[in-house]
């Protein structure tokens, strides 16, 4: 069976041409940083919609070191972490994909050609992103017994066997509590997303759900979860989002949050 | 009344091996009859064909949940797991029937303004068949959109003024300006939106949607259709089921389609004087009855309808607390607009998808109509953006700030665009457009499209597609992907061959609108 990668390799490899500067990575400039570094807003004095204007650079000097993207600060500014104060794009415009990244990298590497093809990643086989869990094969059926007993589901995220299991509770909400939550260990690293909105845990139930170390995305929406509970998902590396929708989680608790290192999305909406 | 033992050697129903008793030795039953059943499957057959056909296996699953002891080969369910990881969930499908025109809403032309009732030029018609509203006119002359433009948002996008809520989420929108359809007709291009097909009987996307992932929610169906009232009276135009119907998938995967009154499912409710577990005790019976029948015939319908049964009684339960608004907070009806708050209106339906989607509902369908605006064009195309626009604000909002936007896709459009010229008399303020599938506008949002871009162009005069065409199918294709399918490899055999929803002719996802 081919990968995901590969699949999604294979549809941008078709659209893709030899990469230009006037071509891929003009796109990727005017998609994702022109709205403050173009024509009607030129922020820092930086204008990133030709190619004499990226390497003019902004008003504290250049953003391109052509050859060298160690030292070049589009390049590092991207790459950081989205909550960084400098990181690029700002504001709500999401960051740019990893393919779009090295797109740009592999253009200043080529020494930042205004009108020469460069070689651009894409065309070349990605490596294959790290697996999100371990492989589900082998505790599938111990999962979804587990699951069938506690009146949850956990569904594999695709037939990547490494792409994790999915927990959810929506069919019946209230079955699942802290209890159900606890008694998951024995597949808990398999567990990359957790929906667990409208359900009875409470802050209890976040203490498991700290151990599960592959966790990426947790839904708590409209349960009795608090600050105190959040406390309890710290050890979690990779947590990426983090809905909050609807709980009493307050000040205290997001000011927690944004200490959590892989955190990039998080909603409080309708909060105390 | 003891059996009549059937003559020796002519039993031909392998499975009792010549021993105990058959179909055929029931009394009272017509000879034809009992051939006929002979003729059906048995289960031993059914089971016998294992995990290879993918119809046998959808029914498998079926069973899995109702019928645990007919099938203890957990290997013949079907895979319901995607082909890689999706940023979808689910999604909420705005179907603005009838065909908006992308003038006045997408597809700013402002070139056109200087062209007032100026013949459309013939090279850019191309020697092009008209249709018959508009073949006989005097001339095609240009009618530049009422409505005036502006960039709005950090994306600059161009924002009709219809759209003056809408517009505050612009930079989540991914418009795309070239889709094109080769229907020009309401009803094929429907269906062909729909279902990828202008032909009747095929599964509809949502259908392919429930079929490919299964249900987040047993308690509620995993595709809903719900058709909205009409904002004008004029140019109405049909609504049917096989929009939203499975084809030849199995019928579980066909939409429930709510209604617009204020009861959504019309005999849910038990009557007065049933109570809970007497209902209970009835399905359970008359679901027992139609298992013993598959046991003896093994026709998949069988267990579909036992399936439906069981589905009702769920949503006997699960539909009132849907439809209850009063859990929402009071921010929801500064959103979506007090017509909200009124059962069928266009505004109440998008609240009412915002709650299925929270439930686990996969594919939620709103149907808007009377968007076909072949006359009086400017007072029809307000009237229907003054009922849609802040409900479509609302919901994109609604999902953004609940969470949920990240991974529920949101499509507008309709089935095709409309002409640069006026059918019917132009006058300063008013004009009509005919029906025009060469090119028209979309959007989507969330679930990993990109926000606050433009995909596509079209000539100055939004006839011809200059610039990145995208088809119906390709559409689809991207949609799917979203969902974590390759389109491709989503299929089902009928017919002798390997059904898929984008068909036969390519169809390609279109990586330039995927974040």
């Amino acid at each position: 069976m081919r990968s995901p990668g590969l699949l999604l390799l294979a549809a941008l490899a078709c659209s893709a041409e030899p990469a230009t500067f006037d071509g891929r990575v003009a796109q990727v400039l005017r998609d994702n940083c022109s709205q403050c570094h173009g024509e009607r807003k030129q922020k820092a004095g930086l204008r990133l919609d030709s190619h004499a204007a990226v390497l003019l650079g902004s008003k504290d000097g250049p953003v391109v070191e052509p050859g060298n993207v160690g030292a070049s600060e589009l390049a590092r500014r991207i790459s950081l972490s989205p909550l960084d104060d400098d990181f690029m794009p700002s504001g709500e415009h999401p960051p740019l994909s990893p393919s779009e990244i090295s797109l740009l990298k592999a253009w200043i590497a080529a020494g930042a050609p205004a009108t020469t093809p460069f070689d651009s990643p894409a065309m070349e086989p990605a490596a294959a992103p790290p697996p999100a869990a371990p492989d589900y094969g082998p505790r599938l059926a111990l999962a979804r017994a587990l699951a069938g007993e506690l009146g949850v589901t956990l569904v594999p995220r695709s037939r990547i066997q490494t792409d994790g299991l999915i927990l959810r509770t929506a069919g019946a909400p209230s079955r699942c509590d802290d209890q159900a939550l606890a008694r998951l260990a024995p597949v808990s690293d398999l567990i990359v997303e957790a929906e667990l909105a409208r359900t009875r845990v409470t802050d209890k139930g976040m203490e498991a759900v700290g151990a599960w170390k592959n966790l990426r995305r947790l839904d708590v929406t409209r349960t009795a979860v608090t600050s105190d509970g959040l406390a309890f998902l710290a050890p979690l590396q990779l947590l990426e989002s983090l809905n909050l929708t609807q709980t009493r989680v307050d000040g205290r608790g997001l000011a927690l949050a944004r200490k959590f290192p892989a955190l990039r999305r998080i909603w409080a909406f309708e909060g105390p | 009344m003891p059996a009549a033992p059937h003559p020796e050697g002519t039993d031909p129903c392998s499975d009792h091996g010549g021993e105990g008793p058959t179909v055929l030795d029931l009394p009272n039953v017509p000879m034809a009859l009992k051939r006929e059943w002979l003729e059906a499957e048995t289960r031993r057959h059914f089971l016998a064909r294992g995990s290879k056909a993918l119809a046998w296996a959808g029914l498998a699953t079926l069973l899995g949940r109702s019928a645990p002891h007919l099938l203890a080969d957990t290997s013949a369910l079907p895979d319901r797991r995607p082909h890689f990881a999706p940023k979808a969930k689910r999604a909420i499908y705005l179907f603005m029937a009838g065909a908006p025109s992308q003038f006045e809403t997408w597809d700013y032309k402002p070139k056109l303004s200087g062209m007032f009732a100026q013949n459309l030029p013939e090279s850019v018609r191309g020697g092009q068949v008209l249709t018959g509203m508009t073949a006989s006119q005097a001339g095609l002359p240009i009618a530049p959109s009422l409505f005036k433009f502006s960039q709005q948002g950090r994306s600059g996008q161009w924002v009709s003024e219809l759209f003056p809520h809408t517009g505050k989420v612009v930079d989540e929108l991914c418009v795309i300006k070239s889709l094109y359809t080769e229907a020009i007709n309401h009803e094929p291009a429907i269906l062909t939106m729909t279902t990828g097909n202008m032909f009747p009987g095929r599964p509809s996307l949502g259908s392919w949607l429930a079929y490919g992932l299964g249900a987040i929610n047993e308690e509620l169906p995993t595709f809903v259709v719900m058709t909205s009232k009409m904002p004008v009276k004029q140019n109405v135009q049909a609504l049917s089921n096989r929009l939203w119907s499975s084809g030849f998938l199995s019928p579980e995967y066909a939409a429930v389609a709510l209604r617009s009154g204020s009861e959504p499912v019309l005999y849910l409710k038990d009557p007065r004087g049933l109570s809970r577990d007497m209902r209970q005790a009835m399905i359970s019976g008359v679901s027992e009855l139609n298992r013993q029948l598959f046991e003896r015939v093994g026709d998949p319908e069988i267990n579909t309808r036992i399936s439906q049964y069981e589905m009702a009684f769920r949503m006997q339960a699960s539909v009132p607390d849907l439809s209850d608004f009063s859990d929402e907070p009071a921010s929801t009806w500064d959103l979506y607009g007090p017509k909200a708050r009124e059962p069928g209106t266009f505004a109440y339906n998008c609240l009412m998808a915002r709650r299925l989607a929270e439930r686990g509902v996969r594919f939620t369908q709103i149907f808007l109509r009377t968007w076909d605006n072949h006359t009086n064009l400017p007072a029809g195309i307000r009237a229907m953006c003054e009922d849609s626009d802040r409900p479509t604000y609302g919901l994109i909002t609604d999902l953004k700030r609940r969470g949920m936007l990240d991974d529920t896709l949101v499509v507008w459009g309709g089935e095709f665009g409309r002409t640069v010229y006026s059918q019917g008399t132009l006058t300063a303020d008013n004009y009509g457009r005919d029906h025009h599938p060469r090119c028209f506008s979309m959007w989507m949002c969330g679930a990993g499209t990109k926000p606050g871009m433009t995909y596509g162009e079209t000539d100055d005069f939004s006839y011809n597609i200059v610039k990145d065409p995208v088809h119906v199918r390709d559409l689809h294709a991207t949609i799917l992907h979203q969902f974590g399918f390759d389109h491709n490899k989503l299929t089902f055999k009928s017919q002798g061959l390997d059904q898929k929803l984008t068909g036969v002719l390519p169809a390609r996802v279109i990586p330039e609108v995927l974040a």
